[in-house]
């Protein structure tokens, strides 16, 4: 079997005395769409923030394309091509939509110094270059006349269609999407499924996505994996993961 | 030895108003998890109403220039009024610079901005109305008492044994109350969460109230006293310690009553053992155990761990 | 107008963008007077010390200020990157309590050493220019330069960042932005503009002394942020112009000049809580200026 873009190898974080995620491991192939499961403190974000670099590992080893990443600043992890999105929306709120996607290709936005300086014909080609592909992810959102109107003037499904632009803006080759349906109605959520599948195609992405919205993550994902108290209780394709006992109990049971 | 003695003496009197004032700061850091820059100048304004109180005239310089009192209280009486006063200036203080911030849920890094707005005004109306010359509170103010005391060899002046013995009275009162009372539980539970308080039916924005009330009051006490141990060297002359007792809350823990107590008597001890060649780096004492503290664990000695915000 | 106000007044703007290049990061560092005051101090010693830099003997040679200048640079840029590398790992209210310490440890360490001049300072730093007006001049051009790099650094990749860190630290290193770096190079920014307005401070003082940098001028300059804004360079600019001027022309009141800055902190951040000048504001204003001389213009 080749080398999963991103693998993860029994990771612990505790919190005090609580194991947020507990000997965690995971691997993410290319191309695929990889969907997190579980409750509502299950340890899906803490994941995220783990392999992000947001929180650092207890203990666990993390790799990207086989090489370890384990304790990387999270600007070094999104310079891997890791991009993410946050559960609880983290925009720029007073930059405007066209700044906040600006901001999300700063790695690619580097110009000499100088030519900064002067304003060089090539600095403003690049710029304008720049902005084009800020507009047209924008565009690609349904958010373009938003453009020059502050993030926090939108409405909470643009909020979230905002943030996705700007992760796409760094480019990744690693997408991952913290709960991008929350707050949407079920016309919307249909929308983003559809809108997640034509972005992974046109940008060959590869995608992790934690979502509670059961049928959405069915219909999206090609492989599960269920955490319930920080550890994965099942891993599968859909079909599989519907029928999984252990995840119906989590789900459903409780008491047991 | 007996100089040893005659040094941890001193050390632990200007320990104990060093605790005072950072356990104001502390109060109001704790339940808003900000910093009221206007406490220097509410310590100031302690020890000028203490001085006005027990008839102290005003100089010749400002626009209330020979303004004196009708009464003369006495010192032990007119102090709690000062710090009563005080404490009042520092809800005021509250209502201007904090409360229009937090309902508009503004950065709490703005309210520390506001706050030394307020203090600044302070500081400058002290000397519009009573001219930036210093005043001293006349040391018969203690009656009968002996202006100093002998203690083991060592001699103390009665000041500072006052310093000391309020100090440590307010201190335990002080603690007493938080933990022993409803109130004082209530304004841990704020401290603790705000929003949680608020579901128990703490009123949080009365528990503000209270913690800043009290930190006036205690600014207004150590002021009183400081005021009567050296004299009142004009309206600048909280600003210094309010600088200083920035030292003190760090070094104790941002937040922490007791941290405050240890952190004010190991600055004070600090700055008496400097030696007197090198006397002119005592102020920077407080800034150096600050700077040490913020590198090596910036929660302070018994400070809670920062929060690690995701 | 008044030259040596407006000389004022200029220093004034510049100090203001010297604390309004960290608060675009969104970091409150009162740092700025303990750099001014080792910029003023890099400049009286080696202009009263060094016979070399005088030049003829004559008049003090523009050509040595630009080099005092050059030093106090190097000076305030090193101490910048050594103690910002330390404090800009603390946020908030850690962060400015710190940078507050500094400023004290600066002052009280001046005041005791020698060849700072102790609390009398250092006295009869040569003259430059014959007039307020040749300062005015110089610092115009100064101020004018600073503004520049300003308006290009906002324009750029690295503005952006640093305004994308003021919104959110967070989110903006997991676009891939290196945040300490970032908050670093405005921290070191500001210090060398606050480091080269006091070698011209110095000059035009003529005496140079520990108070220099004490709290009372973190307080002014940071009044011309407050007021101004930490939007754009232009907010603490106009910010430190008019706050500078403001008391002066109120003299005749009295002496108000600090219960003005108070009241601008106090009531700043609730009124306009990002200042009066933001790029909204002046978009708006501009446009209204264009709307109106429109009008005024005759119709073909």
């Amino acid at each position: 079997m080749s080398t999963p873009l991103l693998a993860a190898h029994n990771l612990n974080r505790q919190f005090g005395g609580l194991m947020a995620v507990n000997d965690v491991s995971l691997r993410v192939h290319q191309g695929e769409i990889l969907g997190l499961l579980g409750p509502n403190g299950a340890g899906k974000t803490t994941l995220f923030n783990l392999i992000s670099g947001v929180t650092p590992v207890s203990t666990g080893r993390i790799e990207w394309r086989g090489v370890p990443i384990t304790g990387m600043a999270s600007h070094a992890v999104a310079g891997l091509g890791i991009a993410r999105t946050f559960q609880n929306l983290r925009l720029f709120p007073t930059l405007s939509c066209l700044d906040n996607v600006m901001v999300g290709l700063h790695r690619h936005a580097r110009q000499k110094r100088l030519a900064a300086l002067f304003q060089t014909r090539p600095f403003h080609q690049k710029q304008a270059k720049l902005h084009q592909e800020a507009l047209a992810l924008l565009e690609l959102f349904g958010i373009a006349d938003a453009a020059h109107r502050p993030a926090n003037s939108l409405s909470y499904g643009d909020r979230r269609r905002l943030e996705m632009a700007r992760a796409l803006a760094n480019r990744p080759e690693l997408l991952l999407l913290d709960e991008p349906a929350a707050g949407m109605n079920p016309h919307e959520k249909d929308q983003l499924c559809e809108l997640i599948r034509q972005i992974q195609a046109q940008f060959q992405l590869t995608v992790l996505i934690i979502e509670h919205h059961v049928p959405l993550m069915m219909q999206l994902c090609d492989r599960l994996v269920v955490l319930n108290f920080g550890k994965t209780i099942a891993e599968g394709p859909p079909e599989q993961i519907a029928k999984d006992p252990a995840v119906i109990e989590a789900y459903l049971g409780g008491a047991g | 030895m007996d100089d040893l003695l005659q040094i941890l003496l001193n050390g632990l009197s200007v320990g104990a108003v060093y605790a005072l004032f950072a356990l104001g700061y502390t109060l109001v850091f704790s339940v808003l998890g900000v910093i009221n820059f206007a406490h220097g100048a509410i310590f100031t304004l302690g020890a000028y109403f203490t001085y006005l109180l027990i008839g102290g005239g005003v100089g010749s310089n400002g626009l209330l220039a020979g303004f004196q009192l009708p009464v003369a209280l006495p010192f032990w009486l007119a102090l709690p009024i000062a710090g009563l006063l005080s404490g009042a200036v520092a809800l005021g203080v509250e209502r201007v610079a904090f409360r229009p911030l937090r309902k508009r849920n503004a950065d709490p890094l703005l309210a520390l901005i506001t706050s030394l707005g307020a203090g600044v005004i302070l500081v400058n109306l002290i000397q519009l109305l009573m001219g930036a010359e210093s005043h001293s509170i006349p040391t018969g103010s203690l009656g009968s008492l002996p202006a100093a005391l002998s203690f083991g060899g060592a001699r103390i002046r009665t000041v500072q044994v006052l310093l000391l013995a309020v100090s440590t009275v307010l201190v335990g009162l002080l603690t007493a109350w938080i933990d022993g009372t409803r109130s004082g539980k209530g304004l841990q539970a704020v401290s603790e969460d705000p929003v949680t308080a608020q579901l128990l039916g703490i009123n949080s924005g009365q528990m503000i109230q209270i913690a800043f009330g009290l930190s006036g009051f205690l600014a207004g006490i150590a002021g009183g006293l400081v005021g009567l141990s050296v004299s009142i060297a004009g309206p600048y002359f909280g600003i210094g310690y309010g600088i200083k007792g920035l030292g003190v809350l760090v070094l104790g823990g941002l937040g922490s009553v007791p941290g405050a107590v240890l952190g004010g008597l190991i600055i004070g001890l600090a700055e008496a053992l400097v030696p007197s060649d090198l006397s002119g780096y005592k102020d920077a004492v407080a800034f150096g155990f600050l700077f040490l503290m913020l590198l090596v664990r910036p929660q302070g000695l018994l400070g809670k761990p920062l929060p690690n915000k995701v | 107008m008044d030259t040596t106000l407006l000389q004022q007044m200029l220093l004034g703007a510049l100090l203001g963008i010297s604390v309004y290049l960290p608060l675009r990061c969104g970091q409150l560092s009162l740092a700025t007077p303990g750099f001014y005051a080792i910029g003023g101090t890099v400049a009286a010693l080696l202009s009263t010390r060094i016979p070399a830099l005088g030049g003829d003997g004559v008049s003090y040679p523009i050509s040595s200020v630009l080099l005092e200048m050059a030093l106090a640079a190097m000076v305030t840029g090193i101490l910048a990157l050594g103690i910002g590398k330390v404090v800009l790992r603390l946020r908030g209210i850690y962060l400015a309590i710190s940078t507050i310490a500094l400023v004290e440890i600066l002052r009280v360490v001046s005041l005791n050493l020698s060849f700072t001049g102790g609390a009398i300072g250092i006295f009869g730093i040569p003259q430059p220019f014959a007039s307020p007006e040749g300062y005015v001049g110089f610092t115009s051009l100064l101020l004018a330069v600073v503004c520049w790099l300003c308006d290009r650094l906002e324009r750029t990749r690295p503005g952006l960042a640093m305004a994308a860190i003021r919104e959110d630290e967070l989110a903006a290193a997991s676009q891939g932005i290196n945040t300490a770096n970032t908050k670093l190079l405005a921290f070191v920014l500001s210090a060398l503009v606050a480091g080269v307005t006091g070698v011209i401070a110095a000059h035009f003082l003529n005496s140079w002394n520990a108070r220099m940098g004490n709290f009372d001028a973190s307080i002014t300059t940071l009044a011309f942020v407050v007021f101004g804004g930490t939007r754009t360079w232009l907010g603490p600019v106009i910010g430190g112009l008019v706050l500078t001027a403001l008391p002066e022309l109120l003299r005749p009141v009295g002496d108000l000049r600090l219960i003005v800055y108070g009241l601008v902190i106090l009531m700043g951040p609730v009124l306009f809580p990002q200042g009066v000048i933001t790029p909204e504001r002046l978009s708006r204003w501009s446009r209204m200026l264009r709307q109106r001389l429109r009008l005024e213009a005759p119709t073909p």
